[in-house]
């Protein structure tokens, strides 16, 4: 992995970051602003980095990042090329080789009918280093399987929670084959490139055996593309956007593939509010809420069969009636480490 | 002869460059990449070098500018026929795809226009070769009679 974060670099900047990577393998993301100092996330927390790329609490003593090494880094990471990266640029984000993500924000240049062009003057950038999580899956998989059957399953977690990670996890897991169910061909249609990472079109991280994946390709483009020519047993998207993307989940369902999602949202009640299709779909037999729980990713709970459907229409349709959603998952898998922290997965007992 | 096959080549490296960044939108050292695939030694080996190099974080127009000058020493070339290439490489960057082809497009034409000069030249060298061969069998011809 640090070699593919140093390539992010030019290479009179190499040194330096090799130093700040030896240093630091719990890095998550790194944050440089024009004239401020250079902001990294590890797990221990937030701390910014001396001359020499050593962590330090002082800012005071940190290196600021020039404009020229700013444009230097970022023409860098578009290879000379940023025509290249002209659509990506539009939705804010590059996904480099390794499968991290840099974020930009400038000045936005809006086309005449209000639409986003480009961003100029890019004055800040967010390197998202990708981490791939073994085995976070595995305690979920029981309530993902049911009768030796995959169910179509949801994941909902606000930002930063792991239903990327979860998702790439369970993509991987299913098409590998577990103990619960044999190996099923998965189709993943990985619109921000964050599932597979994938750079010149193959993927970085681990997606399982039976996997294809179609990569920058929008959701509902994508699932009807691959379900005419990759005929898959199973449909993997991220980050459902609207109704729209839950209409074409409910055509991928109905062509029999089975489905596996992610939404942001805090909870199921909040997804409920954003997507009303989803109740009358009924789509979902499994939904997984992730949260927060002091700064640690957890499960939150984990609805299956007839009460993650229950739970969609009840928020919808009344909501009064259904004061407190009954979670199916037990109190010893609520609220247990998703394990970012460690390398070892705790969930506790997801068999009840 | 040599020399008109080597800028050939040359324009044939510009109009599969232009064709992988305007079908396949390919950044320059990926599209290295592809046509190190395409070509014959010692092009390949040298674009090869560059997708490499700069993927390592070299800036893409110094090692390109680097290999493809070394490259070109091995051939029949004239010192501004290197420069008239690797010129169409000087100032990229550009955000605006369509300015990034007119660039490289604007080399294409001085090179189409250098191997029109060149092949005009030569069509007139040829010419007065037929001349100068068909003059001396003449004399030849008085002489042996």
């Amino acid at each position: 992995m640090q070699e593919s974060l140093l390539q992010l670099f030019p290479r009179d900047r190499q040194p330096f970051w090799s130093h700040v990577f030896r240093s630091g393998e719990s890095i998550r993301e790194i944050r440089l602003r024009i004239d401020r100092p250079v902001l990294v996330q590890r797990a221990e927390g937030e701390c910014f980095l001396d001359e020499q790329g050593n962590f330090t609490n002082d800012a005071g003593c940190a290196h600021r990042t020039g404009q020229r090494e700013l444009e230097e880094i970022l023409m860098h990471i578009c290879h000379d090329s940023p025509y290249a990266f002209e659509d990506e640029l539009r939705q804010g984000f590059i996904t480099v080789p390794g499968g991290h993500r840099v974020g930009v924000a400038g000045q936005a240049v809006l086309e005449e009918d209000g639409k986003l062009r480009t961003i100029k003057y890019i004055h800040y950038i967010n390197i998202r280093i990708a981490h791939q999580v073994f085995g976070v899956a595995e305690p979920l998989l029981p309530r993902v399987y049911r009768d030796g059957q995959l169910q179509n399953t949801l994941i909902v977690s606000p930002p930063g929670c792991g239903k990327t990670t979860l998702l790439r996890e369970l993509v991987r897991r299913i098409s590998d084959g577990n103990a619960y169910g044999e190996g099923l061909s998965v189709g993943v249609v990985d619109e921000r490139s964050e599932l597979a990472g994938s750079y010149l079109g193959r993927p970085q991280n681990d997606l399982g055996s039976r996997t294809d994946v179609l990569d920058a390709c929008p959701k509902i483009l994508g699932m009807m593309l691959l379900l005419r020519s990759m005929s898959p047993r199973v449909i993997a998207v991220d980050e459902l956007g609207d109704d729209r993307d839950v209409a074409a989940l409910r055509a991928a369902a109905a062509c029999g593939s089975r489905i596996l999602a992610t939404v942001h949202g805090t909870d199921i009640g909040d997804v409920a509010d954003r997507f009303p299709k989803l109740g009358e779909a009924a789509l979902f037999a499994c939904v997984i809420v992730l949260g927060k729980q002091g700064g640690q990713p957890v499960v939150k709970q984990v609805y299956g069969g007839e009460e993650a459907a229950c739970a969609f229409s009840g928020w919808n349709h009344d909501r009064e009636r259904m004061p407190g959603l009954r979670p199916v998952v037990s109190g010893a898998v609520r609220g247990k480490a998703f394990g970012f922290a460690h390398s070892g997965v705790d969930f506790g007992n997801a068999h009840e | 002869m040599g020399r008109l096959l080597a800028l050939r080549t040359l324009e044939s490296i510009l109009e599969m460059l232009m064709s992988e960044i305007r079908y396949g939108k390919a950044t320059l050292p990926e599209s290295c990449g592809q046509l190190a695939q395409r070509l014959p030694e010692p092009y390949s080996r040298c674009l090869r070098e560059v997708q490499l190099e700069a993927g390592k974080g070299a800036s893409f127009q110094e090692v390109f500018c680097l290999q493809m000058e070394a490259c070109m020493r091995e051939l029949p070339l004239k010192r501004e026929d290197r420069e008239l290439f690797l010129q169409s490489f000087q100032g990229q960057g550009f955000r605006d795809g369509a300015m990034q082809l007119k660039r490289l497009e604007q080399g294409l034409s001085q090179l189409a226009g250098r191997i029109g000069l060149l092949e005009q030249e030569q069509r007139e060298k040829c010419r007065i070769a037929v001349g100068l061969g068909a003059m001396s069998g003449l004399l030849l011809l008085i002489i042996l009679i």
